[in-house]
């Protein structure tokens, strides 16, 4: 039985796992997907979170336990995951155009019409970190829709909440990242 | 803004977005925001950052490929056993049984799934072809959304159509189809291959139309159709193309929303060449027969041409809106007129795939057949064929050299089609219409109306970088990084400051007075000053602020004017507290007795005041007001009644160390006066020390700098009196 699994049973029995637990395994995993993904692809070929994320819930959970629930948790991790994983390859990125030895990307230093994807990854995680402190609800949905790609619908049934209110959600929470990013930049 | 007031804004928001009706969003925006302006702009703001947003997130999506490689190098590097090729593929179904199908061999590899050539062994034995697909999102629903066809799919029984004989999950949890095994080549490929003229090229078009026809007629819509899934095989020698992948695009397909153009699969739900511009838009509408017809009219086009309509490489790279946008509004060139400039780019012609560059080729493409094409290609679907049939009978009719029904567009048709692709050149040429018939120079009138607009642009774009500069300003000031703040906000112009930003500039300028930077400390406050001739609220603690400043540079002729304006402008307040405070900052020098008496009725009221708290009196205001009164004593030389109300003051359980020191100044003064020179001595020794601890715990400066400020004002005059 996978670790992940078993934190899961932990979760149904109603022990509160944070997302956190499942953290590293799920980080690894998908990790291990992407790398062998990249060996088969045609070079070119974008990858996108999505297919990954579900990817890594088919293979690391079983059919029985694709309980609704635990799904949740597996998806907030793993979205956390890949924003950790964009984040972390944006920034080495960064380090180097920027002149290595940079510690922190400054946000300031970015123009922000002219960024490439990864400098936008940047920006849109500064942001949300401060979403973060001042809609901790809105950032969540945030984190699952950009970063493991669920469909309204299914951040709704993930967090529990309306899908019209999870469509409120995410487009203010974009117009916000936005003139968030725009002010400090 | 309070949060109440966001949450509304928000509200008034999403509602106005669900108006798509640009006049009628202004109607419901009017009657939301109901006069309140301020919300009203703080919506459109919004709703004008909505579109950039909307923008910026779609782009930002495929980073991750870039990443992935990365994280590859990496893993590399850090020699974590990750494969490259170590880890057991993904994909690799070899061998394995999935179902009742046992699997050969691969082959073929497309973007949404692995195709291989397998073994049926019940309940019929046969080849067959299975399609795992790669990623599936729900393998469930996608498999049920198959079923449901199924029954449709089932129904379709003709020769140019593959049939979908199968669908389920493998153990891993991945969709597969089981598809009739189609032994051949795209059907662009064979037409180049065998040098196919127009004629061949078309009837093989034909058979793929009533195909589609077929389908349609049993209610399903292909969505995918390209050249990779028209297959032609040989049937004793006669090529008969086969439609395949019917039903397999739906079932597989999410309800588009904005994030999943990129679904489960690794790239467009439809190729972006082939997407109709319905499809593209994904604006929810029921995309329906006609896109397919679409997709038919992209196929004869690079049947004849060897080219789609539109690159697809190019529609890729710019991105989703330009891509929708592209789709929706750019007329693509005729054939005959790609095959021209085809003909003209590459003369020699031996390397590329140009079906034909004979000028008799061309010849027979152009015209009808350009019309035939550009009419199965029209962006407003109304107007496409309405039957793949039709399309088919009007190729047919071109065969037999019959009239077609398509027809180059009314001249009318392409004004406005003109029209609406360069809309803005039409407005231009209004514009300068307008400016000759006022007889001014074009040139001259554009001019005037492109500087005015530039100066809108810099004046907008300065008061933005404005607001951000005091903004950060602000967040700087919590973090006590005062140097930084200052060097920010030099340059913004005080009329620029809003109210909410007074706050900087008090506390900046207390910054500069306390490291007696008079020049810029009262530089500072005129910005605030200048706000307190805006409001009607209480300065009196501004008052507090400035009086020192004003004393501690030295500028004794404005501190003059100062008290004197203080006076005039509260004079007659019934407020205790305002009435203590103009008292205690008027009198920080000695003065005449011309302010003495202005003063009185102030002291008046504070002395009423004092005398009327009885015991759950707010000790500070007590305290604070007994040493007002104090000093008012003091400089009316009353040295007895001053003494007496310091003490007071001390006496109240209020340890204000700044309070304290001022006490025991005017305590000293007094105590000099009266001819008690050592007790004088010694209290003005204890206040020196008590200002000199202070000054060494907060370099810069804290909340209440100007009561500090104010006793060393006192002590400055004391050490005159006493030390001199």
């Amino acid at each position: 039985m996978s670790d992940v699994t078993l934190l899961l049973h932990a979760v149904e029995r109603g022990e509160e796992q944070s997302a956190e637990d499942l953290l590293p395994v799920i980080y690894e995993e998908l990790r291990r997907l992407a790398a062998a993904r990249m060996a088969h692809e045609a070079a070119g070929h974008t990858l996108q979170p999505t297919a990954l994320v579900h990817e890594a819930w088919l293979r690391l959970v079983n059919e029985e336990d694709r309980t609704w629930r635990n799904r949740a948790y597996f998806f907030a991790s793993a979205a956390e995951a890949m924003r950790r994983i964009l984040v972390e390859h944006a920034r080495r990125k960064a380090r180097f155009k920027h002149g290595g030895g940079q510690q922190r990307l400054n946000v300031e230093d970015l123009n922000l019409a002219q960024s490439t994807p990864d400098e936008k990854v940047l920006l849109i995680h500064d942001a949300l970190e401060q979403l973060e402190l001042e809609h901790p609800e809105r950032a969540r949905i945030v984190v699952l829709k950009y970063f493991s790609g669920l469909t309204n619908r299914e951040v709704a049934e993930t967090l529990g909440l309306g899908e019209r209110t999870v469509d409120r959600h995410w487009v203010c929470a974009k117009v916000w990242l936005l003139r968030k990013i725009e002010e400090q930049s | 803004m309070t949060v109440a007031a966001i949450q509304q804004t928000e509200e008034i928001f999403c509602s106005a977005l669900e108006v798509s009706d640009a006049a009628e969003r202004q109607v419901f925006l009017n009657e939301a925001c109901a006069g309140d302006a301020v919300a009203r702009a703080a919506v459109e703001q919004w709703l004008s950052a909505h579109a950039k947003a909307e923008q910026f997130f779609q782009e930002s999506g495929p980073a991750v490929a870039p990443a992935m490689a990365a994280l590859q190098a990496f893993a590399r590097e850090r020699d974590i056993g990750v494969g490259l090729g170590t880890e057991a593929a993904l994909e690799d179904a070899e061998g394995q049984q999935i179902g009742p199908y046992k699997v050969l061999q691969k082959i073929g590899e497309g973007g949404c799934g692995v195709v291989y050539m397998a073994e049926q062994e019940k309940p019929v034995r046969r080849w067959v072809a299975l399609k795992i697909i790669k990623l599936g999102m729900d393998t469930r629903n996608v498999v049920a959304r198959f079923k449901a066809e199924q029954q449709a799919l089932a129904l379709m029984e003709h020769p140019n159509i593959a049939h979908v004989l199968d669908a389920g999950a493998t153990a891993t949890g991945r969709p597969y189809f089981v598809m009739e095994l189609v032994r051949g080549i795209k059907l662009t490929d064979y037409c180049d291959q065998n040098k196919l003229g127009v004629r061949a090229r078309l009837e093989l078009f034909n058979q793929v139309c009533h195909a589609v026809q077929h389908a349609h007629q049993k209610g399903i819509i292909h969505r995918d159709l390209k050249p990779s899934n028209i297959l032609v095989t040989l049937h004793d020698g006669v090529a008969v193309p086969k439609v395949i992948d019917f039903g397999i695009a739906k079932a597989s397909e999410e309800p588009l929303t904005d994030n999943t153009l990129f679904t489960a699969f690794d790239q467009f739900v439809g190729t972006p060449a082939y997407m109709s511009p319905e499809q593209a838009e994904m604006s929810g509408l029921d995309v329906d027969t006609r896109s397919d017809i679409y997709s038919l009219g992209v196929l004869l086009y690079e049947l004849l041409t060897g080219r789609t309509p539109f690159d697809q490489q190019q529609l890729m790279r710019s991105g989703l809106t330009a891509m929708r946008r592209t789709l929706r509004e750019t007329e693509p060139r005729p054939p005959s007129t790609m095959l021209t400039a085809l003909r003209h780019e590459q003369p020699a012609g031996g390397t590329n795939k140009n079906p034909g560059e004979t000028r008799k080729y061309i010849s027979m493409v152009r015209g009808d057949l350009d019309w035939i094409v550009m009419k199965a290609l029209e962006k407003d679907r109304r107007r496409r064929y309405e039957s793949a049939n039709g399309l088919a009978e009007d190729v047919q009719r071109y065969l037999n050299n019959e009239p077609v029904q398509a027809r180059p567009p009314s001249p009318f048709y392409r004004f406005q089609k003109l029209v609406r692709r360069n809309q803005i050149t039409f407005a231009a040429i209004a514009a300068v219409t307008v400016a000759l018939v006022l007889g001014l120079g074009t040139s001259t009138w554009l001019f005037f109306r492109e500087r005015e607009a530039r100066m809108e642009q810099v004046r907008l774009r300065q008061a933005a970088e404005n607001r951000q500069k005091l903004t950060q300003a602000m967040v700087m000031l919590t973090h006590n990084q005062f140097e930084q703040a200052d060097q920010l906000i030099h340059g913004v112009p005080a009329t620029e400051v809003g109210l909410e930003y007074a706050y900087i500039y008090r506390t900046l300028s207390g910054w500069h007075a306390v490291h007696r930077r008079w020049q810029q400390a009262i530089e500072r406050f005129a910005v605030v000053l200048q706000m307190g001739m805006v409001d009607d609220g209480d300065h009196t603690m501004d008052y507090l602020r400035y009086g020192p400043i004003l004393v501690g540079a030295g500028d004794m002729a404005g501190y003059e004017r100062f008290r004197r304006a203080a006076i005039a402008r509260y004079g007659r307040t019934m407020n205790p507290v305002f009435a203590e405070r103009v008292v205690k900052i008027s009198l920080l020098t000695p003065t005449d007795r011309e302010v003495v008496r202005a003063l009185r009725p102030l002291a008046e009221l504070a002395t009423q005041s004092l005398a009327q708290s009885g015991p759950d009196v707010d000790v500070g205001l007590a305290a604070w007001r007994a040493f007002s009164l104090a000093l008012m004593k003091f400089r009316e030389e009353d040295d007895v009644e001053a003494v007496a109300l310091c003490e007071r003051s001390l006496g109240y359980f209020f340890s204000n160390a700044s309070l304290n020191a001022s006490d025991k100044l005017v305590l000293a003064m007094a105590h000099f006066r009266l001819g008690q020179s050592d007790l004088a001595r010694s209290e003005l020794g204890q206040s020196r020390r008590e200002i000199e601890n202070n000054r060494a715990s907060n370099p810069d400066g804290y909340w209440y700098w100007f009561d500090w400020m104010f006793a060393e004002v006192l002590l400055g005059e004391a050490s005159a009196m006493i030390e001199k």
